[in-house]
Protein backbone atom coordinates (compact mmCIF):
# COMPACT_ATOMS: atom_id res chain seq x y z
CA UNK A 1 0.00 0.00 0.00
CA UNK A 2 1.18 3.61 -0.95
CA UNK A 3 2.03 5.64 2.06
CA UNK A 4 -0.16 8.54 2.28
CA UNK A 5 2.32 10.89 2.62
CA UNK A 6 3.05 10.09 -1.11
CA UNK A 7 0.69 12.38 -2.59
CA UNK A 8 3.01 15.27 -1.95
CA UNK A 9 5.44 13.95 -4.38
CA UNK A 10 5.84 16.48 -6.82
CA UNK A 11 5.93 14.77 -10.53
CA UNK A 12 8.05 16.59 -13.48
CA UNK A 13 5.97 17.70 -16.10
CA UNK A 14 8.02 19.89 -18.53
CA UNK A 15 12.17 19.40 -17.45
CA UNK A 16 13.67 22.98 -17.65
CA UNK A 17 16.93 23.30 -16.46
CA UNK A 18 19.27 26.96 -16.24
CA UNK A 19 22.83 26.57 -15.44
CA UNK A 20 22.47 23.39 -13.88
CA UNK A 21 19.61 24.53 -11.35
CA UNK A 22 16.44 22.40 -11.50
CA UNK A 23 13.63 24.87 -12.53
CA UNK A 24 11.04 21.86 -14.13
CA UNK A 25 7.25 22.47 -14.58
CA UNK A 26 5.83 20.23 -11.92
CA UNK A 27 2.72 19.38 -10.92
CA UNK A 28 2.81 22.26 -7.96
CA UNK A 29 3.68 24.55 -10.48
CA UNK A 30 0.94 23.49 -12.72
CA UNK A 31 -1.60 23.61 -9.94
CA UNK A 32 0.05 27.02 -9.24
CA UNK A 33 -1.02 28.46 -12.74
CA UNK A 34 -3.93 26.85 -12.63
CA UNK A 35 -4.90 29.13 -8.80
CA UNK A 36 -3.24 32.12 -11.01
CA UNK A 37 -5.89 31.64 -14.34
CA UNK A 38 -8.78 30.50 -11.40
CA UNK A 39 -8.12 33.93 -9.47
CA UNK A 40 -7.93 36.14 -12.15
CA UNK A 41 -11.10 34.18 -14.21
CA UNK A 42 -12.74 34.64 -10.34
CA UNK A 43 -12.51 38.14 -10.35
CA UNK A 44 -12.94 39.46 -13.82
CA UNK A 45 -15.57 37.26 -14.92
CA UNK A 46 -17.56 38.07 -12.10
CA UNK A 47 -17.39 42.02 -12.03
CA UNK A 48 -18.17 41.90 -15.81
CA UNK A 49 -21.55 42.51 -15.69
CA UNK A 50 -20.69 45.24 -12.57
CA UNK A 51 -24.07 45.37 -11.73
CA UNK A 52 -25.55 47.80 -9.26
CA UNK A 53 -27.38 44.50 -7.25
CA UNK A 54 -24.94 42.04 -7.48
CA UNK A 55 -25.73 38.57 -8.80
CA UNK A 56 -24.05 35.37 -6.57
CA UNK A 57 -20.49 35.19 -8.36
CA UNK A 58 -20.21 39.27 -8.21
CA UNK A 59 -21.85 39.27 -4.88
CA UNK A 60 -18.70 36.29 -3.81
CA UNK A 61 -15.81 39.02 -5.35
CA UNK A 62 -17.01 41.92 -3.43
CA UNK A 63 -17.38 40.25 -0.26
CA UNK A 64 -13.49 38.77 -1.16
CA UNK A 65 -12.43 42.83 -2.19
CA UNK A 66 -14.21 44.01 1.16
CA UNK A 67 -13.25 41.49 3.31
CA UNK A 68 -9.27 42.27 2.74
CA UNK A 69 -10.26 45.81 3.02
CA UNK A 70 -11.67 46.02 5.91
CA UNK A 71 -9.18 43.42 8.14
CA UNK A 72 -6.34 45.45 6.55
CA UNK A 73 -8.00 49.00 7.97
CA UNK A 74 -8.94 47.40 11.02
CA UNK A 75 -5.91 45.62 11.57
CA UNK A 76 -3.57 48.17 10.14
CA UNK A 77 -5.14 51.20 9.19
CA UNK A 78 -5.35 53.75 6.70
CA UNK A 79 -1.38 53.52 6.25
CA UNK A 80 -2.08 49.78 5.06
CA UNK A 81 -4.13 51.13 2.02
CA UNK A 82 -0.81 50.92 -0.13
CA UNK A 83 0.06 47.48 0.51
CA UNK A 84 -3.65 46.19 -0.58
CA UNK A 85 -2.98 45.25 -3.75
CA UNK A 86 -0.40 42.75 -2.55
CA UNK A 87 -1.97 40.96 0.30
CA UNK A 88 -5.45 40.94 -1.43
CA UNK A 89 -3.49 38.71 -4.25
CA UNK A 90 -2.10 36.70 -1.00
CA UNK A 91 -4.89 35.55 0.22
CA UNK A 92 -6.89 35.34 -3.13
CA UNK A 93 -3.78 33.16 -4.30
CA UNK A 94 -3.23 30.80 -0.74
CA UNK A 95 -7.06 30.33 -0.09
CA UNK A 96 -7.59 29.32 -4.06
CA UNK A 97 -4.70 27.08 -3.72
CA UNK A 98 -5.95 25.29 0.05
CA UNK A 99 -9.83 25.02 -2.14
CA UNK A 100 -8.16 23.97 -5.68
CA UNK A 101 -5.92 21.11 -3.08
CA UNK A 102 -9.59 19.70 -2.08
CA UNK A 103 -10.24 18.38 -5.65
CA UNK A 104 -9.51 15.04 -6.08
CA UNK A 105 -6.42 13.92 -7.74
CA UNK A 106 -5.24 17.84 -7.84
CA UNK A 107 -2.37 18.82 -6.14
CA UNK A 108 -1.59 21.29 -3.12
CA UNK A 109 0.94 23.42 -3.37
CA UNK A 110 0.65 24.87 0.27
CA UNK A 111 1.12 21.61 1.74
CA UNK A 112 5.06 21.90 0.79
CA UNK A 113 7.01 23.63 3.39
CA UNK A 114 9.29 25.80 0.63
CA UNK A 115 5.95 26.88 -0.85
CA UNK A 116 4.40 28.16 2.32
CA UNK A 117 8.19 29.07 3.37
CA UNK A 118 9.40 31.25 0.46
CA UNK A 119 6.02 33.48 1.12
CA UNK A 120 6.42 33.66 4.89
CA UNK A 121 9.85 34.71 4.72
CA UNK A 122 9.25 36.90 1.85
CA UNK A 123 6.79 38.91 4.32
CA UNK A 124 8.41 39.18 7.02
CA UNK A 125 11.84 40.76 5.16
CA UNK A 126 9.22 43.18 3.22
CA UNK A 127 7.66 44.11 6.61
CA UNK A 128 10.81 44.33 8.85
CA UNK A 129 12.46 46.91 5.34
CA UNK A 130 9.12 48.84 5.93
CA UNK A 131 9.99 48.92 9.21
CA UNK A 132 13.37 50.25 8.85
CA UNK A 133 12.65 52.75 5.88
CA UNK A 134 9.97 53.98 8.14
CA UNK A 135 11.51 54.60 11.67
CA UNK A 136 15.08 54.14 10.77
CA UNK A 137 16.87 53.25 14.02
CA UNK A 138 13.85 53.65 16.28
CA UNK A 139 12.38 50.35 14.35
CA UNK A 140 14.22 48.67 17.06
CA UNK A 141 12.01 49.47 19.63
CA UNK A 142 9.50 46.91 18.73
CA UNK A 143 11.93 44.41 20.80
CA UNK A 144 11.57 46.89 23.83
CA UNK A 145 8.11 45.85 25.13
CA UNK A 146 6.35 49.08 26.48
CA UNK A 147 6.50 49.99 30.44
CA UNK A 148 9.00 46.90 30.37
CA UNK A 149 10.97 47.77 34.01
CA UNK A 150 14.97 48.20 33.28
CA UNK A 151 15.64 44.78 34.92
CA UNK A 152 13.71 42.97 32.76
CA UNK A 153 14.91 44.18 30.00
CA UNK A 154 17.93 41.45 29.36
CA UNK A 155 14.97 38.82 29.71
CA UNK A 156 12.43 40.14 27.60
CA UNK A 157 14.78 41.30 24.53
CA UNK A 158 16.16 38.64 23.69
CA UNK A 159 12.80 36.76 23.96
CA UNK A 160 10.75 39.46 22.00
CA UNK A 161 14.05 39.41 19.29
CA UNK A 162 13.42 36.15 19.39
CA UNK A 163 9.83 35.38 18.50
CA UNK A 164 10.12 38.34 15.94
CA UNK A 165 12.61 36.11 14.10
CA UNK A 166 10.45 32.57 14.68
CA UNK A 167 7.57 34.66 13.01
CA UNK A 168 8.46 33.49 9.32
CA UNK A 169 8.72 30.18 10.66
CA UNK A 170 5.63 29.85 12.11
CA UNK A 171 3.79 31.27 10.22
CA UNK A 172 4.52 29.14 6.84
CA UNK A 173 4.80 25.72 9.37
CA UNK A 174 1.21 26.62 10.45
CA UNK A 175 0.07 26.78 6.63
CA UNK A 176 2.07 24.00 5.58
CA UNK A 177 1.16 21.78 8.93
CA UNK A 178 -2.24 22.11 8.54
CA UNK A 179 -2.08 21.09 4.64
CA UNK A 180 -0.39 18.11 4.80
CA UNK A 181 -2.23 17.09 7.70
CA UNK A 182 -5.62 17.33 6.29
CA UNK A 183 -4.77 15.79 3.04
CA UNK A 184 -2.70 12.80 5.12
CA UNK A 185 -5.15 12.31 7.53
CA UNK A 186 -8.13 11.80 4.49
CA UNK A 187 -5.65 9.22 2.38
CA UNK A 188 -4.76 7.54 5.75
CA UNK A 189 -9.27 7.41 5.58
CA UNK A 190 -9.58 6.22 1.89
CA UNK A 191 -6.76 3.61 2.63
CA UNK A 192 -9.06 2.16 5.48
CA UNK A 193 -12.36 1.90 3.17
CA UNK A 194 -10.32 0.00 0.46
CA UNK A 195 -8.90 -2.17 2.70
CA UNK A 196 -12.12 -2.78 4.90
CA UNK A 197 -14.53 -3.67 1.51
CA UNK A 198 -18.11 -3.46 2.64
CA UNK A 199 -17.52 -2.14 6.04
CA UNK A 200 -15.49 0.72 4.25
CA UNK A 201 -18.45 2.99 4.12
CA UNK A 202 -17.95 3.61 8.08
CA UNK A 203 -14.20 5.80 6.92
CA UNK A 204 -16.15 6.80 3.59
CA UNK A 205 -18.77 8.52 6.00
CA UNK A 206 -16.29 10.46 7.97
CA UNK A 207 -14.45 11.33 4.83
CA UNK A 208 -17.62 13.22 3.75
CA UNK A 209 -16.72 14.80 7.38
CA UNK A 210 -13.18 15.24 7.19
CA UNK A 211 -13.99 17.41 3.23
CA UNK A 212 -15.95 19.44 4.78
CA UNK A 213 -13.91 20.19 7.71
CA UNK A 214 -10.63 20.35 5.44
CA UNK A 215 -12.44 22.97 2.94
CA UNK A 216 -13.41 25.23 6.19
CA UNK A 217 -9.46 24.69 7.24
CA UNK A 218 -8.90 25.76 3.63
CA UNK A 219 -10.53 29.32 4.26
CA UNK A 220 -9.67 29.49 7.94
CA UNK A 221 -5.63 28.72 7.39
CA UNK A 222 -5.54 31.31 3.99
CA UNK A 223 -7.59 33.85 6.80
CA UNK A 224 -5.40 33.26 9.58
CA UNK A 225 -1.70 33.68 7.17
CA UNK A 226 -3.41 36.88 5.59
CA UNK A 227 -4.10 38.32 9.42
CA UNK A 228 -0.77 37.86 10.67
CA UNK A 229 0.43 39.04 7.34
CA UNK A 230 -1.56 42.68 8.47
CA UNK A 231 -0.65 42.30 12.11
CA UNK A 232 2.75 42.00 11.38
CA UNK A 233 2.72 44.70 9.06
CA UNK A 234 0.90 46.88 11.46
CA UNK A 235 3.61 46.48 13.83
CA UNK A 236 6.42 47.41 11.34
CA UNK A 237 3.97 50.61 10.65
CA UNK A 238 2.96 51.38 13.97
CA UNK A 239 5.86 49.63 16.21
CA UNK A 240 3.19 49.29 19.63
CA UNK B 1 -6.87 35.45 18.72
CA UNK B 2 -8.58 32.24 20.27
CA UNK B 3 -9.20 30.52 17.12
CA UNK B 4 -5.58 31.24 15.89
CA UNK B 5 -4.30 29.72 18.37
CA UNK B 6 -6.56 26.79 18.82
CA UNK B 7 -5.71 26.16 14.93
CA UNK B 8 -1.70 26.42 15.60
CA UNK B 9 -2.03 23.80 18.42
CA UNK B 10 -4.38 21.60 15.95
CA UNK B 11 -1.67 22.21 13.50
CA UNK B 12 1.30 21.25 16.09
CA UNK B 13 -1.01 18.19 16.55
CA UNK B 14 -1.28 17.14 13.46
CA UNK B 15 2.35 17.69 12.41
CA UNK B 16 3.56 15.08 15.27
CA UNK B 17 1.09 12.43 14.29
CA UNK B 18 1.99 12.22 10.89
CA UNK B 19 6.01 12.95 11.18
CA UNK B 20 5.36 9.87 13.50
CA UNK B 21 3.22 8.17 11.41
CA UNK B 22 6.23 8.51 8.73
CA UNK B 23 8.49 7.78 10.88
CA UNK B 24 6.65 4.51 11.76
CA UNK B 25 6.55 3.67 8.00
CA UNK B 26 9.76 5.02 6.77
CA UNK B 27 10.72 2.14 9.64
CA UNK B 28 9.13 -0.38 8.11
CA UNK B 29 9.92 0.44 3.95
CA UNK B 30 13.29 1.91 5.29
CA UNK B 31 13.78 3.22 1.89
CA UNK B 32 13.44 6.18 -0.15
CA UNK B 33 13.30 9.94 1.50
CA UNK B 34 11.43 10.21 4.45
CA UNK B 35 8.57 13.32 3.57
CA UNK B 36 8.53 14.43 -0.19
CA UNK B 37 8.23 18.16 1.24
CA UNK B 38 11.56 17.67 2.64
CA UNK B 39 13.33 16.91 -0.84
CA UNK B 40 15.82 20.01 -0.76
CA UNK B 41 15.90 19.01 -4.76
CA UNK B 42 12.39 20.26 -5.87
CA UNK B 43 12.57 23.51 -3.80
CA UNK B 44 14.87 25.33 -6.59
CA UNK B 45 11.81 24.90 -9.24
CA UNK B 46 8.93 25.34 -6.53
CA UNK B 47 10.62 28.01 -5.62
CA UNK B 48 10.98 29.62 -9.11
CA UNK B 49 7.72 28.85 -9.89
CA UNK B 50 5.70 30.22 -7.22
CA UNK B 51 7.16 33.53 -7.75
CA UNK B 52 6.52 33.73 -11.30
CA UNK B 53 2.76 32.66 -10.24
CA UNK B 54 2.95 35.32 -7.92
CA UNK B 55 3.99 38.41 -9.83
CA UNK B 56 1.82 36.93 -12.70
CA UNK B 57 -1.11 36.95 -10.44
CA UNK B 58 -0.50 39.93 -8.49
CA UNK B 59 -0.20 42.41 -11.70
CA UNK B 60 -3.90 40.78 -12.81
CA UNK B 61 -5.37 41.52 -9.54
CA UNK B 62 -3.99 44.66 -8.66
CA UNK B 63 -4.16 46.48 -12.52
CA UNK B 64 -7.02 44.23 -14.00
CA UNK B 65 -9.57 42.69 -11.32
CA UNK B 66 -9.52 45.34 -8.39
CA UNK B 67 -9.81 48.57 -10.35
CA UNK B 68 -13.02 47.01 -11.76
CA UNK B 69 -14.15 45.84 -7.94
CA UNK B 70 -13.32 49.14 -7.24
CA UNK B 71 -15.37 50.66 -9.58
CA UNK B 72 -18.18 49.32 -9.28
CA UNK B 73 -18.39 49.51 -5.61
CA UNK B 74 -17.75 53.23 -6.14
CA UNK B 75 -20.56 53.29 -7.92
CA UNK B 76 -22.74 51.66 -5.96
CA UNK B 77 -21.70 53.79 -2.82
CA UNK B 78 -22.00 57.11 -5.10
CA UNK B 79 -25.68 55.64 -5.97
CA UNK B 80 -26.61 55.07 -2.85
CA UNK B 81 -25.46 58.47 -1.07
CA UNK B 82 -27.15 59.85 -4.16
CA UNK B 83 -30.21 58.44 -3.22
CA UNK B 84 -29.45 59.46 0.04
CA UNK B 85 -29.13 63.29 -0.18
CA UNK B 86 -32.45 62.78 -2.60
CA UNK B 87 -34.26 61.23 0.55
CA UNK B 88 -32.91 64.01 2.65
CA UNK B 89 -33.61 67.14 -0.07
CA UNK B 90 -37.10 65.32 -0.23
CA UNK B 91 -37.49 65.28 3.50
CA UNK B 92 -36.43 68.92 4.10
CA UNK B 93 -39.32 69.53 0.93
CA UNK B 94 -42.17 67.84 3.10
CA UNK B 95 -41.15 69.42 6.48
CA UNK B 96 -41.09 73.01 4.62
CA UNK B 97 -44.64 72.06 3.48
CA UNK B 98 -45.24 70.73 7.01
CA UNK B 99 -44.52 73.98 8.49
CA UNK B 100 -46.66 76.25 5.76
CA UNK B 101 -49.45 73.77 5.97
CA UNK B 102 -49.20 74.33 9.66
CA UNK B 103 -49.23 77.94 9.56
CA UNK B 104 -51.69 77.93 7.35
CA UNK B 105 -53.74 75.68 9.48
CA UNK B 106 -53.17 77.78 12.58
CA UNK B 107 -53.91 81.08 10.59
CA UNK B 108 -57.23 79.85 9.14
CA UNK B 109 -58.38 78.71 12.90
CA UNK B 110 -57.49 82.55 14.11
CA UNK B 111 -59.65 83.65 10.95
CA UNK B 112 -62.03 80.92 12.86
CA UNK B 113 -61.82 82.46 16.14
CA UNK B 114 -62.01 85.53 14.69
CA UNK B 115 -65.75 85.29 12.79
CA UNK B 116 -66.69 83.38 15.86
CA UNK B 117 -66.13 86.94 18.49
CA UNK B 118 -67.56 88.62 15.53
CA UNK B 119 -70.43 86.98 15.04
CA UNK B 120 -70.86 86.65 19.04
CA UNK B 121 -70.35 90.44 19.57
CA UNK B 122 -72.72 91.34 16.83
CA UNK B 123 -75.49 88.91 18.43
CA UNK B 124 -74.99 90.40 21.75
CA UNK B 125 -75.18 93.73 20.47
CA UNK B 126 -78.43 92.94 18.63
CA UNK B 127 -79.85 91.54 21.23
CA UNK B 128 -78.98 94.36 23.83
CA UNK B 129 -80.21 96.34 21.18
CA UNK B 130 -84.05 94.57 20.80
CA UNK B 131 -83.74 94.19 24.63
CA UNK B 132 -83.48 98.04 25.37
CA UNK B 133 -86.05 98.62 22.23
CA UNK B 134 -88.41 96.54 23.83
CA UNK B 135 -87.92 97.77 27.33
CA UNK B 136 -88.65 101.33 25.83
CA UNK B 137 -91.78 100.27 23.89
CA UNK B 138 -93.17 98.08 27.36
CA UNK B 139 -92.70 100.83 29.22
CA UNK B 140 -94.36 103.70 27.07
CA UNK B 141 -97.35 101.19 26.66
CA UNK B 142 -97.38 100.62 30.32
CA UNK B 143 -97.44 104.53 30.56
CA UNK B 144 -100.34 104.41 28.18
CA UNK B 145 -101.93 101.50 29.77
CA UNK B 146 -101.66 103.24 32.83
CA UNK B 147 -102.91 106.28 31.32
CA UNK B 148 -105.74 104.88 29.93
CA UNK B 149 -107.09 102.79 33.00
CA UNK B 150 -106.73 106.26 34.85
CA UNK B 151 -108.75 108.00 31.90
CA UNK B 152 -111.44 105.25 32.06
CA UNK B 153 -111.69 105.46 35.57
CA UNK B 154 -111.96 108.98 35.62
CA UNK B 155 -114.19 109.52 32.91
CA UNK B 156 -116.81 106.99 34.58
CA UNK B 157 -116.67 108.67 37.16
CA UNK B 158 -118.05 112.18 35.97
CA UNK B 159 -120.67 111.21 33.85
CA UNK B 160 -123.36 110.25 36.62
CA UNK B 161 -123.24 109.67 40.27
CA UNK B 162 -125.17 106.30 39.66
CA UNK B 163 -123.25 103.45 40.62
CA UNK B 164 -124.45 102.20 37.34
CA UNK B 165 -124.13 103.02 33.49
CA UNK B 166 -126.82 104.11 31.11
CA UNK B 167 -126.80 100.76 29.07
CA UNK B 168 -127.22 99.51 31.97
CA UNK B 169 -130.35 100.73 33.29
CA UNK B 170 -131.28 100.62 29.76
CA UNK B 171 -131.31 97.21 29.51
CA UNK B 172 -132.75 96.65 33.03
CA UNK B 173 -135.49 99.02 32.05
CA UNK B 174 -136.58 96.43 29.08
CA UNK B 175 -136.03 92.97 30.75
CA UNK B 176 -138.14 94.33 33.94
CA UNK B 177 -140.51 95.74 31.38
CA UNK B 178 -140.84 92.58 29.63
CA UNK B 179 -140.85 90.53 32.69
CA UNK B 180 -143.77 92.42 34.05
CA UNK B 181 -145.89 91.99 31.05
CA UNK B 182 -145.20 88.25 31.00
CA UNK B 183 -145.72 87.81 35.03
CA UNK B 184 -148.61 89.93 35.29
CA UNK B 185 -150.17 91.47 32.05
CA UNK B 186 -149.27 95.01 33.51
CA UNK B 187 -147.47 97.45 31.26
CA UNK B 188 -144.90 99.60 33.23
CA UNK B 189 -143.29 103.10 32.12
CA UNK B 190 -139.65 103.73 32.47
CA UNK B 191 -140.47 106.08 34.72
CA UNK B 192 -141.92 103.12 37.41
CA UNK B 193 -138.83 101.13 36.56
CA UNK B 194 -136.12 103.67 37.46
CA UNK B 195 -138.10 104.66 39.97
CA UNK B 196 -138.39 100.75 41.60
CA UNK B 197 -134.69 100.67 40.40
CA UNK B 198 -133.59 103.06 43.03
CA UNK B 199 -135.61 101.96 45.27
CA UNK B 200 -133.95 98.88 45.56
CA UNK B 201 -130.59 100.59 45.55
CA UNK B 202 -131.51 102.30 48.48
CA UNK B 203 -132.52 99.16 50.48
CA UNK B 204 -129.56 96.90 49.39
CA UNK B 205 -126.98 97.07 51.79
CA UNK B 206 -123.76 99.07 50.57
Amino acid sequence: MASPVDQFKLKTLVPFEVGGVDLAYTTSSLWMTITVVAVTLFLTLSMRGGRLVPGRWQSLAEMSYEFIANMIRENVGTEGRKYFPFIFTLFMFILMGNLLGMIPYSYTFTSQIVVTFAIAITIFLGVTVIGIVLHGFHFFTLFVPPGMPIVLAPLLIPIEVISYFVRPVSLSVRLFANMMAGHTMMKVFAGFTAALGVLGIAPILLLVALTGFEIMVAVLQAYVFTVLTCLYLNDAIHLH
Amino acid sequence: MNIRRVSSLAATAFLALVLFGQGATAASSSSGPKLPQLDVATYSSQVFWLIISFIVLYFLVAKLAMPRIAEVLEERQERIEDDLDKAETLKKEAYQVRIEYEKALSAAREKAQDATRHAQEEIAKRSAEAESAAQVKVTVMLEEAEKRIAASKTGTEGTSGDPISSLERSVAQEVVANAVQKLIGVDVTAADIDAAIAATLEERPQ
